[in-house]
């Protein structure tokens, strides 16, 4: 039996409130809160003062599709999870049309849909039959929250235009670009391929002349974009497609990532999809052009001789930050089969400022090229003179690339080869010359100390000519010994 | 029990180490909704606003080693501020120039205004942050309550019925709901403390 004094207790209250009330006298109390409307008031204000519930209800009223309340109080966090997973479903149904013909989900236009391919960033991959021309044919369609979007959806189109107007053997065609359907769509031709991605994930660290190859091309494809203008944004293994069976190289979704930034930016954070080929000047979020491309064929460049890409860290901004401040690990570090030349050529495309970086993609094509032939026939194709000039520029400013400590050890490391075949050279010629003014001026005396050292110079004058001449032998010799060296270093990196 | 915001690290702090990935969820939670809001009030686009805003949020990255409290409690969200204010402005002059070379003179007109704005601008700020606070808040707790229970708050509270409805409806005593509410409201008091504690 209560009496009111007591059930009007405010220390009840407040155990009700933090539920640490027995079940029993919880029920109790929460009966006489809906009675008594002082012990109401008295509950209310524990929670928080008049003032604080009012910011709550005009706050949470005007932003209630923040809190995930759209009208009453469906639970939509399950509805979104459900929405995932039955995406390819729910597209089929909502935005195909149907099809009389057996074996088909739908019909997009006027292509008939068989199956879906793939989903990624961008939307969904359709295959799709185009009965008028009797082909197969890969349809790319917008997702439907990007398409949402009216910058992204315009962007989409505008970049697929454009990347629709490249004609190049190393860029995957366009068909068709549709506008007007309720998601924009492009229309490619269904090529059996497999992406640099899934390659390098299956094999680990490709051949140096499969990474020329593939290199090359890549850069071909990007030369005939620039050339019109197009800036990829996007370029890393997953966009680099590898025809099956003869490993044509073909660049894909040019310039689309950025229609996916548009919308999608605050949803997911700072950026989309793996920023980990993104140039410093991308990351940084400033404008850029096509040498931020060469940037990212640097790191495609990167990954195929590591087996990994070059800036990794666990978070996307930790990424970020690598890219804009830091070297990555020099990549004989982690493949000691990259030629030196090769991790030159990578170094220069990952220069941080891209006045460093070559000139253009076509400039790269070339070099790669050139590299090519040389490894396939070492006899008969010298090394483009052009790699050795990068080796040289690097050890001679050294500034070109700033530092990491990783980065100006492998410099110093370089260097001491080269310091080391310098000194020796000097040495060798030091000891031929004193030998060869010694046993001029003194025949029989056995070589000794200070005075064959004072003799030397006393004398140098008179056989002048005979030590340029003898020096210059030797010098000949030497820079014969150093191609060599170098040479066997090639073939042994090989 | 969540620790007491005292003994919590600053978020602030906590940004400085990369690593912290979940410090950095928590500061694009509370911050990027409010940087997005200055921009489109500077009248930018949807597209550029965003792009303004990854600049700053990379500015705040980059920067944040070098930030130095200057001992008022906000002097991290006027340090932030000021980036945002910066990035915007470099951006408006970037396109007035492009939009002089057009003959048009919104981007002037806008980036006049602006100078006198910039002391009304940064009491907003602190007032959206306040706001921004409750609904993380709101967001992160929700959770923590039964469905029933944060139905019975969000349609007395927020839909403003009656409580005898609501509690027909979702087959609960009157009394009930009433604590439930309640207990809603003081968690969501202590949550955005934590949050302005950390942040």
């Amino acid at each position: 039996m209560n009496v009111p004094e007591k059930t009007c207790d405010a220390e009840r209250l407040r155990l009700l409130l933090a539920d640490q009330l027995p079940e029993a006298l919880q029920a109790e109390v929460a009966e006489h809160v809906a009675q008594c409307a002082e012990c109401r008031q008295k509950l209310e204000s524990f929670a928080g003062d008049v003032g604080f519930w009012s910011e709550v209800e005009s706050c949470l009223r005007t932003n209630a599709e923040h809190v995930g309340e759209s009208s009453g109080a469906s639970s939509s966090l399950s509805e979104a999870r459900s929405s995932d997973e039955s995406f390819a479903a729910d597209f089929v149904v909502d935005f195909l049309e149907p099809c009389e013909q057996p074996d088909t989900l739908g019909r997009l236009g006027e292509y008939e849909i068989l199956e879906v391919i793939g989903r990624g960033g961008m939307g969904i991959v359709l295959k799709g039959f185009q009965r008028e021309l009797g082909r197969y044919v890969a349809v790319k369609v917008m997702a439907p929250h990007l398409a949402a979007s009216g910058a992204a959806r315009q962007r989409f189109v505008r970049e697929a235009r454009a990347a629709a107007a490249i004609v190049h053997p190393h860029v995957m065609p366009i068909h068709a670009v549709c506008t007007s359907a309720r998601l924009p769509y492009l229309v490619m031709p269904c090529v059996a391929c497999e992406s640099l991605q899934q390659r390098i994930d299956r094999q680990g660290p490709l051949d140096v002349i499969e990474i020329l190859r593939i290199g090359m091309q890549a850069a071909l494809g990007l030369a005939a974009s620039h050339a019109q203008g197009l800036v990829h944004r996007d370029v890393k293994p997953a966009n680099i497609l590898l025809e099956k069976g003869v490993d044509r190289v073909m660049l894909t979704d040019f310039g689309l990532a950025r229609a996916a930034d548009d919308a999608s930016l605050t949803r997911t954070g700072v950026v989309t999809g793996t920023p980990q080929y993104m140039s410093p000047e991308q990351s940084r979020g400033e404008s850029i052009d096509a040498r931020s491309d060469l940037f990212s064929l640097g790191s495609v460049l990167y990954a195929m001789c590591a087996g990994r890409p070059p800036f990794r860290a666990e978070t996307t901004l930790a990424v970020l930050r690598r890219i804009t401040d830091t070297q990555p690990r020099p990549i004989r570090e982690i493949n000691p089969a990259v030629p030196e030349w090769l991790e030159s050529i990578v170094g220069r495309l990952h220069d941080k400022l891209p006045e460093q970086r070559f000139a253009s993609a076509s400039e790269v094509a070339e070099l790669l090229e050139q590299c090519l032939a040389h490894v396939q026939q070492p006899t008969v194709t010298p090394l483009p003179e052009c790699v050795r000039h990068i080796s040289l520029n690097a050890l001679a400013s050294g500034s070109a690339i700033c530092g990491e400590p990783d980065a100006s050890a492998f410099r110093l490391m370089r260097f001491d080869r080269r310091t080391a075949l310098v000194t020796t050279a000097v040495v060798c010629l030091l000891i031929v010359v004193v030998q060869v003014v010694f046993q001029r001026a003194n025949p029989t005396n056995a070589p000794g100390g200070q005075s064959s050292m004072a003799s030397a110079s006393d004398t140098a004058d008179l056989s002048d000519e005979a030590v340029t001449k003898e020096s210059q032998t030797l010098n000949d010799d030497l820079w014969g010994l150093e191609q060599r060296a170098s040479q066997d270093w090639d073939d042994r990196d090989l | 029990m969540p620790p007491s915001p005292e003994t919590r690290p600053s978020l602030v702090v906590r940004l400085r180490s990369v690593r912290d990935e979940a410090a950095w969820v928590e500061f694009l939670e509370v911050y990027e909704p409010l940087i997005l809001r200055l921009m489109r009030k500077h009248g930018l686009q949807e597209s550029d606003a965003r792009d303004v805003c990854q600049q700053v949020i990379v500015a705040v990255a980059q920067d944040i080693e070098q930030w130095k409290p200057d001992g008022a409690k906000e002097s991290f969200r006027r340090w932030l501020f000021q980036i945002a204010r910066n990035r915007v402005i470099k951006f408006l002059v970037k396109e007035r120039q492009r939009v002089v070379a057009e003959g048009g003179t919104d981007g002037q007109i806008q980036l006049a205004a602006q100078s006198d704005s910039h002391a009304s601008l940064s009491a907003e700020f602190e007032r959206e942050y306040r706001q921004q606070l409750l609904l993380c808040a709101a967001q992160q707790i929700r959770g923590e309550f039964r469905e029933s229970t944060w139905a019975a708050f969000w349609r007395t509270c927020i839909d403003g019925r009656s409580a005898v409805e609501v509690s027909e409806e979702l087959g609960m005593s009157v009394g009930n709901l009433y604590v439930a509410r309640s207990r809603i409201i003081a968690r969501l008091r202590v949550r955005v403390s934590e949050l302005q504690a950390e942040t």
